[in-house]
């Protein structure tokens, strides 16, 4: 069914836009008052897109990705996917654009502390159903490419910082998805090892046209952005185009 | 995601679980060891039964004085068995109460039977041991004993025996053998018949004639009986020749049902009367069995919840993977149910030794000896329930699992 979204079709006008944000609002209810953490923001995501969306603690960036992600619906506004209108969405539907189309990676890696590296890699694969025999081809493959073959049967406990960082790398790739979010990805690590994993994202971006998202407050990371967005109290401050190399 | 997947996630998420939440399948151990024990148990006894009724003599009918419903003295008209020697102080059956019952239809024959514990001497030593007062003339012909060796009493027999397997070679470190003399309070017994081992009390008793016992008995009087035993001409009319006994004996002693001082059974009645105690003490083990299940379904759901608690950020971090509220919901089910599986093992393995145990803790009473051992039905039927109510127990912890949002899951500290 998310063929549908995948292959984008009709209505909207401008044909590259992967994912559009009109007006959208997300209010938070705490008992009594409400909150508002993002207030109207509207932008426009292409394919192909290397963005960085920048801004201080509480600005709302873990909650404009996570709109972006598909992981949460606006309480207002519209939020599009390959032109589809996906705001109404129900959970399971929602589940399934992840699961086919996004490559989650997050500050706290997230790795599943029950499964090796390779069952980890291999569990998006497994949430759709793929063949077992080669879903384990292609995870060991991932593995491969981010360097930690020889560590296909560790726990995640079993590795450090920077290794499970590119274990969950591997893992955003398993089902070769068209965007890759990525929340605060060095926020837990060294600058080298930082510096190794935004690389490596870079790379993707380049050699496989891959839409990578990434939401910091580390200045230093803008060098490898096409657009920067500069969120503040839950609202787009300015867009900065930036010429890369 | 595929059902193989779901058991791996589950397996996996067992194999890494602490050991504190291993102990909440305690309940489920037992509750389980206890429905196969108690299975187990009334499937021996069962067998156990059918086999002695098989080979018990149904036309046999005991009255016993007091007021007391059969004893569960087993074996009436087997001769070995004696009868409930002290049940009543002041009520007698008699030499009236035979002449009382000559006429009643259907009666083969009957006598008078008295027993006692009296201490018996062979060759230095002593033992106190059960004595049976029979009446030589019929006793041959009523009994289900065998004779091992030797021959059962004669009508002219006087101060003789026949002895249980148990007696000759068991109570006294000298074996007992044919023509060997027993003394009994200071009397010279002299041993006819050894019989059959049955496996019960009457290997252990001395069956003598009633004349000769009278002598031997403390207590004993002539033509004043512990128990009276008919035989009636068939099986078929056996209930009926009793209800006309005791219709009989009320009237000749002058007692009305409130009253009554003496009891009538058939061997039919006491093996419905053994099956009665065996039914409620089985609903009795029946009861603790549920009561297990229950708390092991508690222990489990409790342990779920927690399980649940634990792994929110994992399962909000599935969910963002593509993890549908299906695939969440059926990986904590599979693992709730292996939970439950893995009780399962434990329980038959403690059900099993249980059942082990039976005959060391005095099942021999009920007779026989009951046999070992687990069927492969009754292990089937034990993970089954084990399973079922690991299932029963994982559905709302898996349930509220499922429905959580995925990004209140991921903030989830
Ligand atoms: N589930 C929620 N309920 C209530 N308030 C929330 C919730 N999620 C976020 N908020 C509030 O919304 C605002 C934005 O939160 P968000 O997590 O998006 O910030 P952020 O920019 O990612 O910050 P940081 O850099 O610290 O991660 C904060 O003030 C936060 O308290
Ligand atoms: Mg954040």
């Amino acid at each position: 069914m998310s063929d549908n979204f995948a292959e984008g079709s009709n209505k909207d006008t401008n044909s590259s836009s992967l994912l559009k944000l009109e007006d959208v609002w997300k209010i938070y209810q705490m008992g009594e008052t409400e909150f508002a953490a993002l207030k109207g923001i509207d932008l426009t995501i292409s394919k192909g897109e290397f963005v960085i969306i920048l801004g201080p603690s509480g600005s709302g960036k873990s909650t404009l990705m996570n709109l972006l992600g598909c992981l949460d619906i606006p309480s207002k506004g519209t939020v599009f996917l390959n032109g589809k209108d996906i705001s109404h969405l129900g959970e399971s539907e929602l589940a399934t654009i992840r699961g086919q189309m996004i490559g989650f990676i997050f500050q706290q890696f997230n790795l599943i502390p029950t499964l090796n590296t390779i069952e980890n890699v291999m569990l998006p694969l497994e949430f759709q159903n793929a063949d077992p025999s080669s879903a384990k081809k292609k995870a060991a493959e991932l593995l491969d490419l981010v360097g930690l073959s020889e560590k296909a049967r560790n726990l995640p406990s079993q590795l450090s910082g920077g290794q499970r960082q590119r274990v969950a790398i591997a893992r955003s790739l398993a089902v070769d998805p068209d965007i890759i979010l990525a929340d605060e990805p060095t926020g837990n690590l060294d600058s080298k090892t930082g510096t190794y994993i935004l690389d490596f994202l870079y790379d993707l971006h380049k050699k496989e046209g891959k839409t990578i998202i990434i939401v910091t407050h580390d200045v230093t990371l803008v060098r490898y952005a096409e657009r920067v967005v500069h969120i503040r109290d839950g609202l787009v401050e300015s867009i900065e185009e930036r010429q890369n190399n | 995601m595929r059902n193989s997947n779901y058991l791996k996630m589950a397996l996996s998420i067992l194999l890494h679980s602490k050991i504190r939440s291993w102990l909440t399948i305690i309940g489920i151990v037992i509750g389980v060891g206890a429905v196969v024990g108690i299975m187990s148990l009334s499937e021996n006894m069962q067998k156990d039964m059918e086999e002695r009724l098989s080979e018990m003599d149904l036309t046999a009918i005991t009255i016993s004085p007091g007021s007391s419903r059969a004893m569960m003295s087993m074996g009436p008209g087997g001769g070995g068995g004696g009868g409930s020697s002290a049940s009543s102080e002041d009520t007698n059956l008699t030499k009236k109460d035979i002449m009382a019952l000559k006429s009643v239809d259907g009666i083969q024959y009957m006598y008078g039977q008295i027993s006692g514990q009296e201490d018996v001497y062979f060759l230095g030593e002593e033992a106190e041991l059960s004595i049976t007062g029979v009446d030589p003339q019929v006793w041959q012909y009523s009994t289900t004993d065998t004779v091992e060796s030797g021959r059962l009493l004669e009508p002219s027999d006087n101060y003789v025996a026949v002895i249980g397997s148990g007696v000759a070679e068991d109570v006294f470190d000298n074996e007992v053998g044919l023509n060997q003399v027993l003394t009994i309070a200071g009397k010279s017994v002299r041993v006819v018949g050894i019989l059959e081992s049955e496996g019960g009390s009457g290997d252990n008793s001395i069956i003598m004639p009633i004349d000769a016992a009278v002598t031997l008995i403390e207590d004993a009087e002539p033509d004043v009986f512990d128990t009276i035993v008919v035989k009636a001409e068939s099986m078929d009319i056996a209930e009926n020749v009793s209800a006309e006994i005791e219709e009989k004996l009320m009237l000749s002693r002058h007692v009305t049902e409130k009253d009554q001082d003496f009891s009538v059974s058939t061997s039919a009645s006491m093996v419905e009367t053994a099956s009665e105690m065996m039914e409620s003490m089985t609903l009795f083990l029946a009861a603790i069995a549920g009561v297990s299940l229950v708390v092991g379904a508690v222990g489990i759901a409790n342990t779920m919840f927690t399980s649940v608690m634990e792994k929110t950020r994992e399962i909000g971090t599935m969910k963002a993977i593509g993890a549908t509220n299906k695939d969440i919901l059926m990986i904590f089910m599979m693992n709730s149910a292996l939970v439950g599986f893995v009780g399962g093992i434990l329980g038959v393995i403690v059900g099993s030794m249980v059942t082990a145990l039976f005959p060391l803790l005095g099942m021999q009473m009920m007779g026989g000896s009951v046999s070992v051992g687990l069927s492969p039905t009754l292990t089937a039927f034990g993970l089954s329930i084990a399973v079922a109510v690991g299932v029963i127990s994982g559905v709302v912890p898996a349930f509220q699992a499922s429905r959580m949002k995925p990004v209140d899951a991921l903030r989830y500290e």
